[in-house]
């Protein structure tokens, strides 16, 4: 078999190929390319796989739980970020969705579930009890699931909108494409490298600040 | 206040009671919302309940609620009432004379004793279990006086005075190895405990526990099942799971800003939660509510009915195995919320009614955005009928399951759609009408087989009725204030503020502490979506409650689950959760 080894510069452009070569070997990514075939790291086609298919956990506490079903229902369409495979075992879920308030007397019971996940796995806090105990600092609520849970994503609002719901499972989909999870032995860093965590806060104050005019609420 | 009271009963009930207890003294306590009310000697209590139930006239059919008052540190208790450190309230109604009575009794000392109910009413069971757990309140010869609320391992009973209300005030959670296993084995099921046995004579059965995380028990609900095979043997619901303790938390909020905790209670009838709550301060304050909130608020409240039984019609019908037709529905749930949104700002939890009326008045233009879906509307429900109730195989998992006749219904406290559906036409819109019910021209939908089927015919009928009711208040919408201009009502009345130092002082301080109401006792029922919800509230004079009860209807629905289920089979079961109806914020408060 003929090939022609080549140095692939990391994230830039393939090297611009000259003389009677040009067009690839057989098996250049050109013209594999060209045969309908794509190449690509391993790493990098399973971290897409992962971004692009992360299914939830069917499962809810409160309030939020009846928003989020509603993103799930065909006016949001939830199958537009392939989180449309709600699984009823936390075996074959993704993402665990918070939604709801977390009561002591569930605490263990969540913490189990989120145990039954199998990783990767991801935690999204959907609404102000899941963040912080919010309106309910009363003796059975939990001030907040990151008590005992590892949260990727805040949801603020009680309970937030279905569109705060989608625009959560964004978020996480950017964070799930920026993890670094080596498939095996690598050299340098060992486990899981996550990306920054960003601030919806200061990410929007721009925007948010543009706003000079609001709609009277005496107009529908 | 054009909203009718319930139909006092007669001098000579009272009469009839005193002479049953001949030789002890029953004491009459005057409330604001004018239900007989008596506090009567603790060792009389069960022969009393048993003849109102049995023999009295109107005869009083339902324990309607049963709960607990700490009074050790009332400052405006009215004088001549018996000592007490607790108090146990009964509530009870009659729903073919359609009367109310509230029976109390003065209890003394740290755990102090009182007779159970259970074999009076078979609802009284959990009320009693309630009691102890947030009070600490003993009920002697209750069969299975254990904690119901709180886990196991919690010590204390919260909703005494001295107790603890924050959970900051507690050491922050945390949830290591050593607790996660302690809070794991108390959630253990002990079969023997609940009366299951895992052993019969010739074959072992099954212990199954179902919850509390299952997609189709409506959220953190637990039933522990006995199987033979698939059929039950004996189901025990088990709750507590979502206990968000609203009650105690209306101790420590003004009396305007628990409004939204109110909306979180049956977390699917939005504004139609703060209507009983508004209506008891409006009672105990004397405020008159003008007709076009009250109109406002019969629209809103309406609007809630048809969302909340959309979900239920929706979730039932997947539930029984058809997938589609909840897309469908919440399609008009979406439609609902546009018109929910642009009135109050908000989707689901508008707290949106205020002490006196409402916050704000109706938009410009909410007349086309109304007419819009009271014309969408009725087409789908046809739609609905053709896919899901004509559908036979939803009619052969439906008709006949988790059938229940009127009796049965009222022994359980079981009111709403899951009581008329067994031909029991008591609506409170009707039969008490209130906020303005009397002027609307709509009919009582009921039924005739009080299976799992005919509680969702009921439901879809109530829909249409709810639409009839919402074009009449399109057509026919007072004009006038939106509020009533009364010095109570929630945020007071600005108009004199900026020019006279009096109603300066006055006006900020009702904002900032909020209202004082005055002293006294009221309570207030509705219609809610899932039968009859009532708040009662008791006032010490200050600018907020001493004691907050939610009577909630999901509670008792749940404890009748045992009764209705045994000898049928799982999926069966579960067509039953879905048809009963609940959401645990509703039962566990």
């Amino acid at each position: 078999m003929e090939y022609t080894l080549q140095r692939w510069p990391r994230g830039g452009q393939a090297p611009e190929e000259t003389g009677p070569q040009a067009g690839g070997a057989p098996d250049s990514p050109e013209s594999l390319h060209k045969q309908g075939i794509l190449t690509a790291r391993l790493n990098d086609l399973v971290q897409w796989g992962r971004k692009h298919s992360i299914w939830p956990f069917n499962f809810g506490l409160s309030c939020c739980y009846v928003e989020m079903a509603t993103a799930f229902t065909s006016p949001h369409d939830v199958a537009r970020f392939g989180a449309e495979v709600i699984r009823a075992t936390p075996r074959q879920a993704d993402v665990i969705v918070i939604s709801g308030t977390p009561f002591l007397k569930m605490a263990p019971v969540i913490q189990r579930l989120y145990e039954q996940m199998l990783a990767p796995k991801w935690v999204i806090s959907m609404g102000s009890c899941a963040n912080s105990g919010g309106m309910y600092d009363i003796y059975s609520v939990v001030q907040g699931v990151d008590k005992f849970l590892p949260v990727d994503v805040y949801i603020s609002g009680c309970p937030p909108r279905p569109e705060a719901f989608l625009e959560a499972l964004m978020l996480l989909q950017q964070q799930v494409g920026a993890e670094q999870r080596p498939l095996s032995w690598t050299v340098g860093p060992q486990g899981i490298q996550r990306g920054p965590k960003l601030s919806r806060r200061d990410s929007k104050r721009a925007h948010r600040l543009a706003a000079t005019t609001l709609r009277p609420p005496d107009e529908v | 206040m054009t909203a009718a009271v319930a139909a006092a009963p007669s001098a000579s009930l009272i009469e009839a009671l005193r002479a049953r207890c001949a030789g002890q003294e029953l004491v009459e306590e005057r409330t604001a919302d004018g239900m007989p009310t008596l506090w009567v000697p603790a060792g009389a209590l069960r022969g009393l309940m048993r003849w109102l139930k049995a023999e009295a006239s109107p005869r009083f059919e339902m324990l309607y609620d049963l709960y607990a008052v700490d009074e050790r540190q009332r400052s405006r208790r009215a004088p001549g009432l018996p000592a007490a450190d607790f108090s146990v309230v009964y509530q009870l109604l009659s729903v073919r004379g359609n009367a109310d009575l509230r029976l109390k009794v003065a209890l003394r000392g740290e755990y102090p004793h009182c007779p159970s109910l259970c074999e009076v009413w078979a609802n009284a069971s959990w009320y009693e279990r309630e009691a102890w757990d947030l009070f600490g309140v003993v009920f002697d010869d209750h069969p299975h006086l254990v904690r119901i609320m709180m886990p196991r391992t919690w010590e204390g009973h919260p909703l005494r005075k001295d107790h603890p209300a924050r959970a900051t005030e507690f050491e922050r959670f945390q949830l290591d190895e050593a607790r996660a296993q302690r809070e794991q084995e108390a959630l253990r099921i002990d079969p023997e405990e609940w009366g299951m046995s895992p052993q019969g004579e010739d074959h072992d059965y099954m212990i199954l526990n179902l919850g509390p995380n299952h997609p189709s028990v409506h959220g953190v609900f637990r039933v522990m099942l006995q199987l033979d095979g698939e059929e039950i043997v004996e189901a025990v619901p088990d709750i507590g799971y979502h206990h968000r303790g609203a009650e105690k938390m209306g101790e420590r909020q003004s009396w305007h800003s628990y409004i939204p905790y109110t909306d979180r209670v049956d977390y699917l009838g939005g504004v139609m939660n703060n209507l009983p709550y508004v209506m008891a301060l409006e009672r105990l304050a004397g405020i008159e509510v003008p007709p076009r909130a009250q109109t406002i608020r019969v629209m809103l409240c309406e609007f809630f009915r048809i969302t909340s039984h959309l979900l239920f019609y929706g979730t039932f019908v997947q539930d029984v195995g058809a997938m589609s037709p909840i897309f469908y529905m919440f399609v008009d749930r979406q439609k609902a919320y546009d018109v929910i949104e642009a009135i109050c700002g908000f989707r689901m939890h508008p707290a949106w009614f205020r002490i006196g009326g409402v916050a704000h008045d109706l938009p410009r233009g909410w007349q086309q955005l109304v007419r819009d879906f009271v014309d969408w509307m009725p087409r789908r429900l046809d739609d609905y009928e053709k896919m899901a109730l004509k559908n036979r195989m939803l009619q052969k998992r439906a008709i006949g399951v988790g059938a229940y006749d009127t009796a049965t219904a009222l022994e359980w406290g079981v009111t709403g759609p899951g009581l008329r559906a067994t031909g029991c036409d008591f609506d409170l819109r009707k039969a008490r009408p209130y906020s303005g019910y009397q002027h609307f021209d709509f009919e009582v939908p009921t039924a005739t087989g009080g299976d799992v089927y005919d509680r969702c015919v009921v439901r879809v009928e109530e829909m249409r009725q709810s639409l009839r009711i919402i074009r009449q208040c399109l057509e026919h919408m007072p004009e006038g204030d939106y509020k009533a201009r009364h010095p109570l009502t929630t945020p007071p009345i600005k108009d004199h503020t900026m020019r006279d130092i009096d109603t300066l002082i006055h006006h900020f301080l009702s904002v900032s502490w909020g209202p004082v109401m005055p002293a006294g006792e009221s309570s207030a029922m509705v219609e809610a979506t899932k039968g009859l919800n009532s708040y009662t509230l008791s006032s010490d004079g200050g600018t907020m409650s001493y004691r907050t009860r939610i009577r909630t209807p999901s509670f008792p629905h749940l404890q009748m689950i045992p009764a209705i289920s045994r000898g049928l089979m799982v999926p069966d079961l579960i067509a039953i959760i879905a048809s009963i109806d609940f959401v645990m914020a509703d039962v566990d408060r």
